[in-house]
């Protein structure tokens, strides 16, 4: 029973695959994936994100879930789609490469500031790597409608990140006494925030709509990954793995 | 002299002045970000105030910090009067909230950096070990004494959670007291107090963290405004938004 949520993920992935002309395996697809995410939950007892395992799988099943919450009522829905999904596989089996946490958590993280930062943080990372892949699509098709759609899953993803950082404020506040701690986890955040902030600036000049705008919406994604994956690996921070 | 500060101006109100900026800003905290982990200096920034740690060490480790300090000095400049001249000149558009909802972002944002700066000035930490029924002299004239050390240990021998009941009189405050935990701290005369960790062996010990961090509440008020701000922004932005050519 173990490695149900294992052999659940792969299913869902394989799901996603076959959602490539129908949408109704792409649902089944989210449906085995929330399970295996809400099983992994029951397993532990608690919510799993912690470590590159869970934190990964969660990323994974947030850009299923805003994929296609994103895409509905959208036409060519599933040309959209698809490579967002693609996306979320690649995650989960990133997800799969790393060994679980089932440790108990420490007292310092047992609180409801640290879950939602941390949830919140993810939401945005997957908005924003939908983003990415959207404006990818862009620079293919050339499509306005598919920029506009870049630029709501910025909006939305900018909204959870400024909350998660909010809310990791108020923890760290609570935890350590201080609001900021000079890390290079918390620095890069900034710089991540400041760099959103920068497209949805930008995007109002004309100099910088359209192609630009979507390009740093693009580049956007790669700070997300160096802030997730690259400091929390190879940089001492209190978010290390 | 007009000349100058209408040129002044022009530039302060411009978007392209804002989005050079916020380039120039992320540059200087990019080069920060790999400095940072390189040198041991940093540490002391855990405990030290910005301003007071920066004095203390050399340009070639800070010479970012100041860059982002200048540059944050004009984001601010430009963030204050690109709101004014918002709320000046659209006070009569229809879309009241439209134009509002960045101007109160914005003033979030300007709550966070004035967090900062008292932060910079003013902040204090630091830390002692203690034990039960041990009494520690804090700044501002405060005693805390450390009545009873609390711990639940797991079926490995491990401590799982642990507490301490703490007493605090003086600095001009009432006597306060109660039990602390990891992230449930005790606040007193302006200090935040914390139960860091616990040892059990050779005698109860508890490692109690004193904090003063003078832009907390500045960086809350800043925070909620963010997300007002930026709530209504979404709300409204995500149905009007449409191709742009």
């Amino acid at each position: 029973m173990e490695s149900l949520p294992v052999w659940a993920a792969l299913l869902s992935s394989f799901l996603y695959l076959a959602g490539y002309r129908k949408i109704a395996p792409v649902y089944a697809g989210l449906a085995c994936h929330g399970g295996a995410m809400a099983y992994r939950g029951l397993q532990i007892g608690r919510l799993p994100i912690i470590g590159p395992h869970d934190t990964l799988f969660f990323m994974s099943l947030s850009i299923a879930f805003f994929a296609v919450a994103i895409t509905y009522k959208q036409t060519n829905r599933l040309r959209l789609l698809y490579p967002m999904l693609l996306l979320a596989v690649l995650f989960t089996g990133l997800s799969l490469a790393y060994p679980p946490h089932d440790s108990p958590l420490p007292p310092i993280l047992k609180t409801f500031w640290f879950e939602s930062h941390v949830a919140l943080s993810f939401f945005s990372y997957a908005l924003f790597g939908i983003a990415a892949v959207l404006g990818g699509l862009y620079l293919i098709r050339q499509d306005p409608q598919v920029e506009v759609l870049q630029y709501k899953a910025i909006l939305v993803g900018y909204c959870f990140f400024s909350a998660a950082m909010i809310f990791g404020g108020i923890w760290a506040f609570y935890a350590w006494g201080t609001y900021w701690l000079w890390t290079p986890k918390e620095l890069f955040t900034v710089i991540l925030w400041l760099h959103y902030s920068l497209y949805l600036h930008a995007r109002l000049r004309p100099a910088w709509a359209g192609k630009p705008a979507v390009l740093l919406g693009i580049f956007g994604f790669a700070i997300v990954m160096f802030t997730y994956l690259g400091v929390s690996l190879f940089m001492k921070s209190s978010h290390s793995f | 002299m007009k000349k100058i500060i209408t040129a002044m101006l022009e530039f302060f109100i411009s978007l392209r002045t804002a989005v050079w900026l916020l380039c120039g800003l992320i540059f200087f905290l990019f080069a920060g970000g790999f400095i940072m982990p390189a040198h041991e200096e940093f540490q002391a920034l855990h405990t030290t105030p910005l301003f007071t740690w920066l004095g203390d060490n050399a340009p070639g480790v800070t010479w970012w910090l100041y860059g982002s300090l200048i540059v944050l000095s004009l984001v601010a400049a430009n963030t204050l009067i690109c709101s004014i001249e918002a709320l000046i000149k659209k006070k009569s558009a229809r879309a009241w909230l439209l134009v509002i909802s960045p101007q109160i972002i914005h003033a979030g944002f300007l709550f966070i950096l004035l967090a900062h700066l008292l932060s910079s000035y003013d902040s204090f930490q630091g830390m002692a070990m203690a034990r039960e029924g041990e009494q520690l002299s804090l700044p501002g004239g405060i005693t805390m004494a450390v009545d009873r050390i609390h711990t639940v240990m797991d079926p490995r021998g491990f401590i799982r959670e642990w507490a301490a009941e703490v007493r605090c009189s003086g600095g001009g405050q009432p006597a306060a007291g109660g039990m602390i935990r990891p992230n449930e701290p005790l606040f007193h005369g302006g200090l935040g107090l914390y139960i860091k960790t616990v040892k059990v062996e050779p005698y109860p010990l508890a490692l109690i963290q004193v904090s003063r961090d003078p832009g907390a509440l500045y960086a809350l008020i800043g925070g909620i405004f963010f997300l007002i701000g930026i709530c209504t922004l979404l709300l409204l932005k995500i149905r009007r938004e449409s191709p742009q050519d």
